[in-house]
């Protein structure tokens, strides 16, 4: 098929792209743009590992075409370092274990930044209803929590490590 | 203050932010240029010779550079030197539905998936083996010629005198046990990228380097060179991150070969990625087990007995199957004193995907049944199930009945700590209706004393080299696949050298650059490359030690390293310690360095000053470092490690697998509830004591025992490979279930430390062990709640509804489709049926749909 | 895997949409959220000459709410957007927990409710790749003429699955269709068929535009129970809804409907003349369920045993009309 012009904003930037009009977005992020932080860990829109954001929205970049993202700001997990430096949720998920293999851990990174964005104080239920979208096959998610719970610490005082 | 300045300390992985900002790079996410993509054709039929392949079509369509078929390379391999049983594409015959037949290398993902559907292969559909208890039956058409009655292996061992063993019993318990299959379904599905060099003499393809998602380089590196036809030394196997292996990437996965091989076709770099659906079909996962059990008490509780005839459904290729049939065994006499123990094992072939090493290799399903069986014993003559375990410990330092040396073991303490904490003495057989507690025990090696490949290597060799700025840098082996393998030695050197855990880099898993490890497998690592690292610092400090006395006038006895410090024992460390660290850190960071001299990094006029000063009482790790250098030369360090004569066991046949070094032990109590109209039970919260020697991170070995034991939850309640006549029907994600943060519980890891006299600072494996005892920890739960004994695992809601209502003696429904979830005789197949009325495709000869009459739509009425 | 290749059409307005799918009608597919026309594309369930994406049509997004109390739902609403409505929430409670239950958080960011109603049948058998299929064999569903469900049959029994219905079924919902004739009004249990191949009835140049709720449906108690192994991500392996309206203790209306056991999703008949003007108790809410369970008619298409979906109706139908009856 016909390749056609696209014009994409992402993290901030726009770009201009050449792609077919059936590239899933994810395939055009990792692909096209060299954006390889979001992850491909299934075929069936089922494991949350491709998590972007469009215009402040999570959604799963893999069961997006590209094309129809045009006119829309999508962040993905290359956006959510704060000036070259980790954000807090990022230092957190490495102090407290939230990350092993991390190969799920760029999506999970979007799902939390969104629930944070939405919801800066979140009971239990609701960080687990939230996290509920993505699969992590290592740490069983306990130890997601509280570094969920050391972010948000974090983003109101100075940021304390573990013990 | 704490005799360590790092380990025991929880510390953030090394590699952490590469993770958490997506910047690290898996296999699929790297690419070279010119670089092609390849696609495998995966046979339809679960067992066919292969008649011809067509693949001119293929060929011919635009985009496509080359179709690769088993010709190509025939040359057989398999995990298991007794195993070579494998081949790069089918030769002559396929075995499972899914079966690697052709491998198309095109410009893109597209173009190949479309040239696919353009080979033709003509298959003569062969009678397929579903069932292993039937396979093992089968006269002809074996699934390879050379295993009559499709037997991959059998062993059968007597410890002690079983029958007298039962003789002196007052209560034996026997019983069928069924737990069903699972895979590792980690996060990221395998991906290898395979790229030749040219030869600039000769100008054909050259060295080959391989980047894969692999725990084990080195054996990848091994079974390259047998396929190929190169020396190892012609191929550099490199790691980049692995996105969790749980087993699944502990041997050499057909993809591996096979880029490899269309790349040497296509005189291009191949990447080839699984798709979710390949990584079912690749899998290597848990066998479904058939465990008939019978166990012997006194009434005191003393077990006097186990005998265990094991079947496992092993698939069509043997994969790592000799060595699970074997661990079935070993380790089941192990945890406890058992005096005589029976066990007959079978490793069978059948036409599924083949299994092979999962998380708690060979225990996990021996141990629901033991454990469960356990319980019920202890239910018979009236004792506290926590109880009866504590009637049976080891006294160590001991040798089991067959054979494996224990020397550490914390089980007692893990026993008393999850007692203790989840409130079992206070609380077991008081909670409301519906709602129970249960408490289950488990063991796993730290490492295999015997590896694979039989041979007098060490197991695992680490070299170090420091800079004259203070930097370390280690090489090792073994591989990072999200257990922080990296961050553990990076931890070990610092803490030998007494440096800061910021000076050290680790380069791993990289065949050119990094010394043989044996791979990340059989929790090995902290043990065996873990004292390899520790040996190498060893090796190094001793040169830097050596300078520093010197400098220092003192022997070299009398230093210590500590806090990027080398100081007499004793002394009054200097008040600007402090201040010192801090700028060593800075330096560290690079962001300001004072001063260069003579092209090192120097402290500018405070070292100039102090280098001129007479005997010191201490000196910074820098400047001991400098003072080595120039008094040895270049600043190296070597270590490895091989497993004592004494850990390697006993001489039986097939006793060279279950021997470890040493022993994790792990003791659990769930607590769940049980919805008696739905039969959906809730893990509310499980405690985890686990033994891990010593925790060198534990924020590492807290995870991994959650992990573990959230993962044996899901094999408890909801994971499960559904099967009809060889078809996977749940080979995805969405239907495979692995378990969501919602019904996923809160885990109390509680961590026992036993020092063990080997382990690296008294060390042990933390990341299996405690996968085995959650499932008969859940099961003895449920039983506590509802009072039915499930010997059928997933306790999936209809099974644990077919118990209650059973058990109720309510109007009998038939939810289990005939199998009796308490009972079980046999595996349960999916329903419905594959074809009908000689309609549709052709299928297999044993096709229950075409041996029989057609069955009857069922529920139209 | 790779999607199958399409042109890809995306109008802005509603008209500009029917107009595309007039002129190639039969050979388009009309994508929504994408969460299920995507992934079954993937598989190559469906590989259509163009794609109609209708993320560009304003007009087709939103909840509007009526001033007699009815609401008015675009095809496109999202069901995150239903489920965080307080106005739904306060007048079809029904509503906002079953869309509360669908899929994931994330997904419910994509998936519409004009998607969640016109969502393909699932079967094992059938919601699997092309390479899968073959080694299986093809289905009546797709490319074949057997049923592995039902051997024997003609007929395809794949499954409803979609978690809203059963609840606007409740609700007496009725959908708006346009097409190249003008829009069209119908009651959504019109909607169905109870095939599983052709599972709704609309033309290949219509489109869903929206829900209507109506105004007498407002304020009804609503409760949906929804049987799935996992609390996230699984479809529904069974689903019911009931609705109900009491008046000093007694019932004086109730609806009740489920999903996901039958090709489509169904309201219980005679379930409401069982419980208007009675107080619900539980020998009552016990025979209701056992109405429920004879309606439906799971069969092999799903994960656990078509038994205990059936048996598992009948324990929900209990539980969610005494829930429902209860303060
Ligand atoms: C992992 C996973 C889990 C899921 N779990 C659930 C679940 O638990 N419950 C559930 O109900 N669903 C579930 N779904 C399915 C899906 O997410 C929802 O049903 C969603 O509401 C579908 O909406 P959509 O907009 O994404 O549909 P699309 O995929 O865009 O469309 C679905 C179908 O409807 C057609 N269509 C869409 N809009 C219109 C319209 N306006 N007019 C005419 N035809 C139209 C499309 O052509 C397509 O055939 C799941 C999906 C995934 C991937
Ligand atoms: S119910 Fe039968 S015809 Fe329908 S999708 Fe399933 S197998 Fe195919």
């Amino acid at each position: 098929m016909k390749k056609e012009l696209v014009e994409l904003k992402i993290n901030g930037r726009t770009h201009e792209l050449a792609i077919e009009p059936s590239a899933l977005l994810l395939d055009v992020l990792r692909q096209d743009l060299g954006l390889t932080g979001s992850k491909r860990g299934c075929d069936e829109s089922s494991c949350g590992a491709c998590t972007v954001l469009v215009d402040g929205v999570a959604m799963m970049s893999c069961t997006l075409l590209a094309a129809t993202c045009q006119e829309q700001e999508i962040t993905t997990v290359e956006g959510v370092t704060e000036h070259g430096s980790l954000a807090a949720i990022q230092k957190a998920y490495g102090d407290w274990g939230g990350a092993q293999c991390g190969f799920c851990t760029p999506g999970f990174m979007m799902t939390v930044k969104s629930l944070l964005a939405e919801n800066p104080d979140p009971s239990e239920a609701e960080v687990r209803s939230a996290l509920s979208s993505n699969l992590c096959r290592c740490t069983g998610y306990s130890q997601m929590y509280e570094a969920i719970r050391a972010a948000i610490a974090a983003e109101r005082q100075g940021a304390p490590s573990p013990q | 203050m704490s005799d360590f300045s790092i380990i025991g300390k929880p510390t953030a992985m090394i590699d952490a932010a590469e993770k958490t900002t997506g910047g690290g790079k898996y296999t699929d996410d790297l690419s070279v240029p010119g670089m092609l993509i390849g696609k495998i054709l995966h046979s339809p039929y679960p067992h066919a010779r292969i008649k011809s392949i067509d693949a001119s079509r293929a060929e011919k369509l635009d985009g496509v550079v080359a179709v690769v078929i088993g010709s190509d390379a025939p040359n057989p391999y398999g995990i298991l030197p007794v195993g070579h049983d494998e081949h790069a594409l089918a030769l002559d015959k396929v075995r499972y539905v899914g079966d690697n037949v052709a491998c198309v290398v095109a410009l893109s993902e597209a173009v190949a998936e479309k040239a696919l559907e353009l080979i033709n292969v003509e298959y003569e559909v062969l009678p397929a083996y579903f069932d292993p208890e039937e396979s093992m039956k089968a006269q002809t058409d074996l699934i390879h010629d050379n295993k009559p009655g499709n037997l991959e292996k059998d062993y059968h061992h007597a410890f002690g005198n079983p029958d007298e063993g039962f003789a002196e019993a007052d209560h034996v318990a026997e019983a069928r046990f069924i737990a069903n299959e699972v895979t590792h379904a980690a996060m990221e599905p395998h991906s290898t990228l395979a790229s030749f060099e040219l030869n600039p003499h000769t100008g054909k393809l050259g060295r080959l380097t391989v980047w894969s998602s692999t725990q084990v380089p080195y054996y990848l590196q091994h079974k390259l060179s047998l396929v190929l036809d190169m020396p190892m030394a012609q191929i550099r196997v490199i790691k980049p991150l692995v996105g969790g292996g749980f087993g699944g990437k502990s041997e050499v996965i057909p993809l591996e070969i096979i880029a490899a091989v269309a790349a040497r076709k296509a005189q291009a770099p191949v990447k080839i990625t699984y798709t979710r659906e390949e990584v079912f079909w690749a899998h290597r996962g848990r066998p479904r087990t058939i465990i008939d059990l019978k166990t012997g008490i006194k009434n005191d509780g003393s077990i006097t007995c186990v005998k265990a005839r094991v079947v496992q459904d092993g698939g069509g290729y043997c994969s790592y199957g000799v060595v699970t049939i074997l661990y079935s065994g070993a380790l089941l006499g192990a945890l406890y004193d058992i005096p005589n123990i029976q066990y007959d094992g079978y490793r069978v072939l059948t036409n599924k995907p083949a299994c092979g090493a999962m998380r708690g290799h060979g225990t996990v399903n021996v141990r629901f049944a033991f454990e469960s069986q356990l319980d019920e014993l202890a239910a018979t003559i009236g004792m506290d199930p926590a109880e009866i375990r504590q009637r049976n410990l080891l006294k160590p330092p001991c040798i089991t009945v067959n054979g494996l040396r224990v020397q550490s073991y914390g089980l007692p303490e893990c026993i008393e700590k999850t007692v203790e904490r989840s409130g079992w003495k206070q609380r077991k057989g008081k909670l409301p209706k519906g709602r129970g507690l249960g408490i289950a025990c488990s063991h796993y090696v730290s490492g295999a004393a015997n590896s694979i490949i039989r041979s007098d290597m060490p197991h695992s060799t680490v070299n170090i080299k420091i800079d004259r700025d203070g930097g370390v840098v280690v090489y090792t082996g073994a591989s990072e696949i999200g257990q922080g393998s990296d961050t553990m030695t990076a931890q070990v050197a610092a803490e030998v050298l007494g440096c800061s855990l910021a000076r050290v880099r680790v380069i791993a898993a990289d065949t050119d650059l990094t010394p043989i490890d044996i791979g990340s497998y059989s929790s090995r690592v902290t043990f065996m490359a873990g004292n390899a690292t520790l040996r190498a610092a060893e090796d190094v400090k001793k040169r830097i030690a050596a300078a520093a006395a010197k400098k220092m006038n003192c022997a070299t006895e009398d230093l210590a390293f500590r806090d990027d410090l080398v100081f007499k024992k004793g002394s009054a460390l200097p008040v600007v310690k402090k201040d010192q660290i801090e700028e060593a850190e800075v330096t560290q960071a690079g962001a300001s360095v004072s001063g260069r001299v003579e092209g090192q990094i120097l402290r500018g006029s405070l070292q100039q000053k102090r280098k001129e000063e007479g005997p010191k009482e201490w000196m910074t790790f820098e400047e001991a470092v400098v003072a080595a250098i120039d008094f040895h030369g270049a600043l190296t360090g070597t270590g490895s490690y091989a497993p004592p004569q004494e850990a390697r066991g006993g001489k039986h046949k097939g006793a060279g697998v279950g021997p470890s070094p040493a022993y994790s032990y792990s003791a659990q109590v769930a607590e769940v509830s049980v919805d008696e109209d739905t039969g959906e039970v809730t893990v509310h919260k499980v405690w985890a004591a686990h033994d891990c020697g010593r925790a060198l991170n534990p924020v590492s070995v807290e995870g991994q025992i959650i992990g573990s034991v959230w993962m044996g939850m899901g094999q408890a309640l909801t994971e499960e490979m559904v099967w009809k006549d060889g078809m996977l029907m749940n080979p995805g994600m969405l239907e495979y279930r692995s378990p969501s943060a919602v019904e996923s519980p809160e885990v109390e890891p509680i961590i026992v430390e036993s020092i063990d006299p080997e382990g690296p600072f008294g060390a042990k494996e933390c990341s299996e062990g405690s996968l085995a005892a959650t499932i008969p920890a859940i099961s003895n739960a449920i039983y506590d709640a509802v009072g039915v004994r499930l010997h059928e695992c997933p306790f999936t809601p209809e099974r644990v509804l077919a118990a209650v209502r059973a058990k109720r003696k309510d109007k009998a429904l038939n939810l289990t489709e005939g199998v009796d979830p308490t009972a079980p005789a046999r595996f349960r197949e999916h329903g419905g049926a594959l074809c009908f009325n000689g309609k549709g495709p052709q299928r297999h000869a044993l096709d229950p749909a075409r041996r029989e009459a057609p069955a009857t739509a069922r529920g139209t009425d | 895997m790779s999607l199958p290749q399409f042109r890809l059409l995306r109008p802005r307005s509603t008209e500009e949409a029917v107009s595309f799918l007039a002129k190639h009608a039969g050979n388009i597919r009309v994508l929504a959220g994408g969460t299920d026309l995507i992934p079954s594309m993937r598989q190559k369930l469906f590989e259509p000459e163009y794609v109609l994406d209708l993320r560009g049509i304003a007009e087709l997004r939103g909840i509007r709410p009526k001033s007699d109390g009815a609401a008015e739902i675009g095809a496109s609403t999202t069901l995150s957007a239903i489920e965080k409505s307080a106005y739904l929430r306060r007048h079809y409670p029904v509503l906002t927990e079953a869309a509360a239950t669908v899929a994931s958080p994330v997904l419910r960011n994509m998936g519409t409710i004009g998607g969640n109603i016109c969502l393909d049948t699932r079967c094992l058998w059938y919601n699997q790749s092309l390479t899968w299929r073959k080694g299986c064999g093809f289905c009546i569903k797709k490319d074949g003429d057997l049923c592995h469900v039902a051997p024997g049959g003609t007929k395809c029994w794949a499954a409803f699955s979609g978690d809203t219905p059963p609840a606007l079924l409740c609700l007496n919902a009725a959908i708006e269709i346009a097409g190249p004739n003008g829009t069209r009004r119908i009651p959504l249990q019109e909607f169905y068929t109870g095939d599983g191949v052709n599972y709704r009835r609309l033309l290949p140049n219509e489109l869903v535009t929206s829900v209507f709720l109506p105004a007498e449906s407002a304020g009804y108690r609503g409760v949906y129970r929804k049987l799935r192994v996992r609390g996230s991500i699984d479809y529904p392996l069974a689903g019911v809804a009931v609705v109900m309206k009491r008046s000093s203790g007694q019932v004086t209306d109730a609806r009740i409907a489920m999903t996901a056991v039958n090709p489509a999703p169904l309201l219980v008949r005679r379930a409401g003349e069982m419980l208007i003007g009675k107080t619900v108790d539980e020998a009552l809410a016990e025979a209701v369920g056992d109405l429920a369970a004879r309606t439906a008619k799971p069969l092999t298409t799903s994960a656990l045993t078509p038994e205990y979906r059936r048996e598992m109706i009948r324990v929900f139908t209990k539980r969610a009309v005494l829930a429902a009856a209860s303060n």
